[in-house]
């Protein structure tokens, strides 16, 4: 007997199907989930995480004196990763995010650097440039900020140490005036 | 730095005309470049100083405004250049300054160089042959530089055909990347590995 599957019809991600807040402790399993995972960890400048009690001490040391990081959370609001912010320098700020590999290509990070490039500059009104350095490997990251609108504005070769290994890093770049896509 | 040998003439300009003969007439213009050296620059050098770090024109693309008083050229030279970890006066034959060229740790591999240059002795290859200079010594001084770095005024087009012609890459233009004189300017970036090839 034949079953016949038809594909859902691809839509636009609904807004509103991930939500943004602090992280708690009480996230520590969550958590565990992406930072003990070596995909994930590949283009981070962390090694995967090994015990409950390291996560439990790197969320208390780092991630809750974070200045600005929050969970990517689904309906239920359990978080499936972190975007932040980090300050460069009086006018520049820099983005990060990382998401647990099951949520990879669905759109989740897309959705949470468009909800985060839509309010920063509110938030923090002497930003003039939010920036992003992505390894020249990070296909997937690339494009999630080429998706959101971000400028792509060249590779800069030899630019920083991870894991020991010198790396080529794109810069990536969205502005006040800019357009989000 | 080691200094070159400085027993060429300075500016030598010599032409010569062929023969003319009923199909062409031609002549050659040959200018021998200017021989520069590199020197650790001293506060005796205060008053040739002076001359490029009062000058607008000199300072317009640099975050400093020009200088306008003997007393801060010397206070300069004592608190930045004497402390810098790598700064050197740009000579003529006649060991005076004409102006300077720097490398400056952004990290533990990434260096980035700046040079100025009296606005009398533009147009004459001689920032490039500094640049040229330093590009192709630095990494021995310098063995865990990985990367070396120039920022350059989007506006600023001469110092753009520097880098170019010693054979720095221009990786992109960075928006509104810093701050120049309460103006946030477009920087080009330029980089140069120890890997590449000067031209």
């Amino acid at each position: 007997m034949d079953t016949h599957e038809t594909q859902p019809p691809v839509v636009s991600s609904p807004p509103g199907r991930i939500s943004l807040r602090r992280m708690t402790l009480s996230d520590v399993d969550d958590y565990m989930v992406w930072a003990t995972d070596a995909k994930v960890a590949r283009f981070c400048s962390w090694e995967p995480c090994t015990s409950r009690d390291e996560a439990i001490k790197y969320i208390t040391d780092s991630v809750l004196t974070h200045p600005w990081l929050k969970a990517i959370c689904l309906e239920d609001d359990r978080p499936i990763g972190y975007i932040l912010i980090m300050a460069v320098d009086n006018i520049r700020k820099e983005i990060g995010y990382v998401l647990a590999r099951k949520y990879w290509g669905k759109g989740y990070a897309t959705e949470a650097v468009r909800l985060v490039t839509a309010e920063i500059f509110k938030e923090m009104p002497e930003i003039e440039r939010l920036e992003a350095l992505v390894d020249v490997g990070n296909v997937g990251s690339q494009r999630v900020l080429e998706k959101v609108g971000f400028t792509r504005e060249g590779v800069m070769r030899k630019f920083l140490i991870m894991k020991g290994s010198l790396r080529d890093m794109v810069m990536f770049s969205f502005l006040p005036s800019d357009s989000l896509k | 730095m080691p200094q070159e040998e400085t027993n060429q003439e300075n500016s030598k300009e010599s032409s010569s005309e062929m023969e003319i003969d009923s199909w062409t007439i031609k002549s050659e213009k040959i200018q021998t470049a200017q021989k520069i050296h590199l020197r650790p620059m001293t506060l005796s050098d205060i008053d040739d100083f002076m001359v490029w770090a009062t000058d607008s024109n000199v300072t317009r693309f640099c975050t400093w405004e020009p200088y306008t008083s003997r007393e801060a050229g010397i206070a300069f030279i004592n608190d930045v250049v004497l402390p810098h970890p790598w700064l050197r006066a740009i000579c003529l034959d006649n060991d005076r300054p004409i102006g300077s060229i720097s490398v400056t740790p952004v990290d533990k591999i990434r260096g980035e160089i700046g040079y100025v240059l009296g606005s009398k002795y533009w147009g004459k290859g001689i920032a490039t042959e500094a640049v040229r200079l330093v590009a192709a010594e630095i990494f021995k001084e310098k063995p865990e530089m990985e990367r070396l770095e120039a920022l350059v005024d989007v506006d600023n087009v001469g110092s753009q055909k520097v880098l170019e012609k010693v054979g720095f890459t221009r990786e992109g233009v960075m928006r509104k990347f810093m701050c120049l004189k309460g103006n946030v300017r477009d920087m080009v970036m330029f980089s140069f590995l120890p890997s590449d090839s000067l031209h």
